[in-house]
């Protein structure tokens, strides 16, 4: 069996040779670009490197996302959109010159509801992408807002899976910035709030075909999701839009592996299924898992069937890779 | 079997009847409404009251009784550090502990009682705390997660983590106001249900990564709503620890390693994640806790825990009464 990491990202060539020859790329200057790229070496690294620390890791396969540094929604939806289409013709170009080892997301202007919906249909129709990752906002607003419903709609028609992943700031920087807070517990709570965003705000239910990826195991989405479900219970606010408690709708959504924690993911297969449970390590990031197939392969409280399930099956389903 | 509610508020009964006969209390509002029920609160900061919240001690005590609680550990609100005179805080905090000793005394078997505290001035919050454990028998003290946006971490509040722990008095943490989670979304009770553990994760790390457990090894903290996210969310604060050096100033462990150092009250309103608290922390960190009265609760508390499945007679009583009782000496 084949092991496919759904959580592992890159820079795009392009911006790369723009860093080493200090010029601006689509109004995002060399100096903004550096500080993440000189701490990571890695993400400047070549395909051919990068496939050899898969081939050390025993990873086959990359779904690659653009890093979420390149969202940029706060800025110029024009720039942006050209942006996003030289990073997804890059991860398009990588998934044909290696079409064993590479599959890809697309980034999207997602402050251009319109434009994010044409980037897509191109990703998906033309590019051969298999969905998009996106942030859990877009400058402070979240998922259940109907502007963004005929972005949803489009991915459900097109049977692009949407891949939630944090970008800058998360709920927990305002109130402490300090010990790397607002990645630990930041983007674990960013999750629950984008669960709870397309769940109470009716989007699951208005696209029942929409298939949702949210990475880092889903944050606190399956521990927390009774007293999401209490709240629907005794607030008339939280049952606006749906008909049945919130943990009704854990199972319509994919989480990848990424706690950190066997018990956790324990906890997370045990609270949402296994077929929903999907390999994602964070590549090439400090907080990635560490040797990550022999991370879930020495499990102790996993059975080899759940760990075949998790490191390639059920991606090879939820993409329609085979 | 016997039960101790640590988790239990109270709106004083000093602050409701003066604000019943249309009297400011420390700054506190409020008015009837056409339906007369009482909107109260500070300037434009309103919020109406909720039946069981209006009750007085021996309303309380029929539902105790009809809930099978023997006992409420009681807390009265803890936002008076948003008050924006110190005086008047200073003041309600005073009349409000006053209040929870009063019934103490008049219950002895029944009720026992945390301290609120004038948080926005160190000094005087030592100096209540002390009056309140040694004059007044209360048992701690139930603070937010933050003051005024300032974490416990910061320095200025050490004199309170010493003075808590050489008194030997528990600190019960519980958010008060806006989450970490309200400017995201302030939609579909979010702020709280999603909030209230966000918060909690923060307060916990707040202690750990600060080297406040590390200052003051003796001291007791206990975090309400199971601690909330704290426990399944360890090993990314771990990972984080091992990595960052910005998480490694002022701490030589991995914050796994705190978490048996904390309290968790059981209030997590799954099973599944209650149990996940007690493999995590270990059973001898978890007490009862209910939230009585808001409508966030329990219902039926004592029976909630006694008919899980997960947990074995012993760890039930632990969690029940046993626990609570070595923790606050009652």
């Amino acid at each position: 069996m084949r092991t496919i990491d759904i959580h592992a990202h890159i820079s795009p060539e392009g911006m790369v040779s723009a860093i080493s020859e200090g010029r601006d790329w689509h109004g995002i200057s060399s100096a903004e670009m550096l500080p993440i790229h000189e701490y990571t070496p890695r993400t400047m690294w070549t395909p051919e490197q990068r496939l050899k620390e898969m081939d050390e890791f025993g990873v086959d396969v990359h779904v690659l996302s653009t890093n979420s540094f390149f969202y940029f929604y706060e800025r110029d939806a024009g720039a942006i959109t050209a942006m996003a289409r030289e990073c997804n013709d890059y991860v398009s170009q990588l998934t044909k010159d290696h079409p064993d080892r590479f599959a890809g997301f697309a980034t999207l202007p997602m402050q251009d509801v319109s434009a994010s919906v044409a980037e897509l249909e191109r990703g998906m129709q033309t590019l051969g992408l298999k969905g998009a990752m996106i942030g859990d906002h877009v400058n402070g607003v979240t998922f259940d807002d109907p502007s963004f419903l005929p972005l949803w709609k489009a991915a459900e028609a097109s049977g692009a899976v949407i891949f939630i992943h944090q970008g800058g700031d998360t709920v927990v920087s305002p109130r402490s910035d300090n010990y790397h807070l607002p990645n630990t517990i930041g983007n674990l709570a960013d999750r629950a709030v984008t669960f709870a965003s397309f769940v109470f705000g009716g989007v699951m239910d208005a696209c029942p075909g929409l298939k949702v990826c949210l990475s880092h195991g889903g944050g606190y989405t399956c521990f927390g999701a009774g007293r999401m479900d209490r709240g629907w219970q005794v607030r008339s606010e939280a049952r606006v839009n749906i008909q049945h408690p919130p943990s009704r709708y854990l199972d319509r959504f994919w989480y990848d592996c990424l706690t950190h924690s066997e018990d956790a993911l324990r906890m997370l297969i045990d609270s949402v299924g296994i077929d929903r449970v999907v390999f994602g390590t964070d590549w090439p990031f400090d907080m990635a898992i560490d040797e990550p197939v022999s991370w879930v392969r020495n499990m102790t409280k996993l059975t080899d069937a759940e760990k075949d399930a998790i490191l390639g099956g059920n991606i090879e389903t939820l993409l329609g890779l085979s | 079997m016997r039960s101790i509610d640590i988790h239990a508020h109270l709106m004083p009964h000093c602050m409701l009847e003066t604000l019943y006969r249309g009297e400011s209390w420390h700054g506190v509002t409020g008015r009837r409404n056409a339906d007369g029920q009482l909107i109260y609160g500070l300037g434009e900061l309103t919020q109406p009251l909720t039946p069981a919240f209006g009750w007085n001690t021996e309303q309380r005590l029929a539902d105790m009784n009809s809930l099978g609680v023997d006992v409420h550990v009681v807390s009265t609100f803890v936002g008076y550090y948003t008050f924006p005179s110190t005086d008047d805080a200073v003041a309600a905090c005073r009349e409000a502990n006053e209040e929870v000793a009063g019934m103490m005394r008049e219950h002895p078997d029944r009720f026992s009682g945390f301290c609120t505290l004038p948080m926005q001035d160190i000094n005087a919050a030592v100096a209540e705390l002390e009056r309140g454990v040694r004059d007044l028998g209360l048992k701690g003290a139930m603070i937010g997660d933050h003051v005024n946006g300032v974490t416990y971490d910061d320095p200025s509040f050490m004199p309170l983590w010493k003075a808590a722990e050489s008194l030997g008095a528990a600190i019960f943490i519980h958010q008060v106001g806006d989450t970490v989670v309200t400017p995201r979304s302030d939609r579909y009770h979010l702020p709280n249900s999603i909030g209230n553990l966000a918060d909690r994760a923060i307060t916990f790390a707040s202690f750990v990564f600060g080297g406040v457990m590390d200052a003051c090894p003796d001291l007791k903290v206990v975090l309400a709503h199971g601690g909330g996210y704290t426990c399944f969310g360890i090993g990314r604060m771990d990972r984080g620890w091992q990595v960052r050096r910005e998480a490694r100033v002022n701490i030589q462990q991995p914050p796994s390693a705190y978490l048996n150092k904390f309290y968790y009250d059981c209030l997590t309103h799954s099973e599944a994640a209650l149990r996940y608290l007690i493999d995590t922390v270990g059973v001898d960190r978890i007490v009862f806790g209910t939230d009585w009265p808001a409508d966030m609760a329990i219902d039926w508390p004592v029976s909630w825990v006694l008919r899980q499945e997960s947990l074995t007679t012993e760890e039930k009583e632990a969690i029940l009464w046993k626990n609570s009782e070595r923790l606050l000496n009652l």
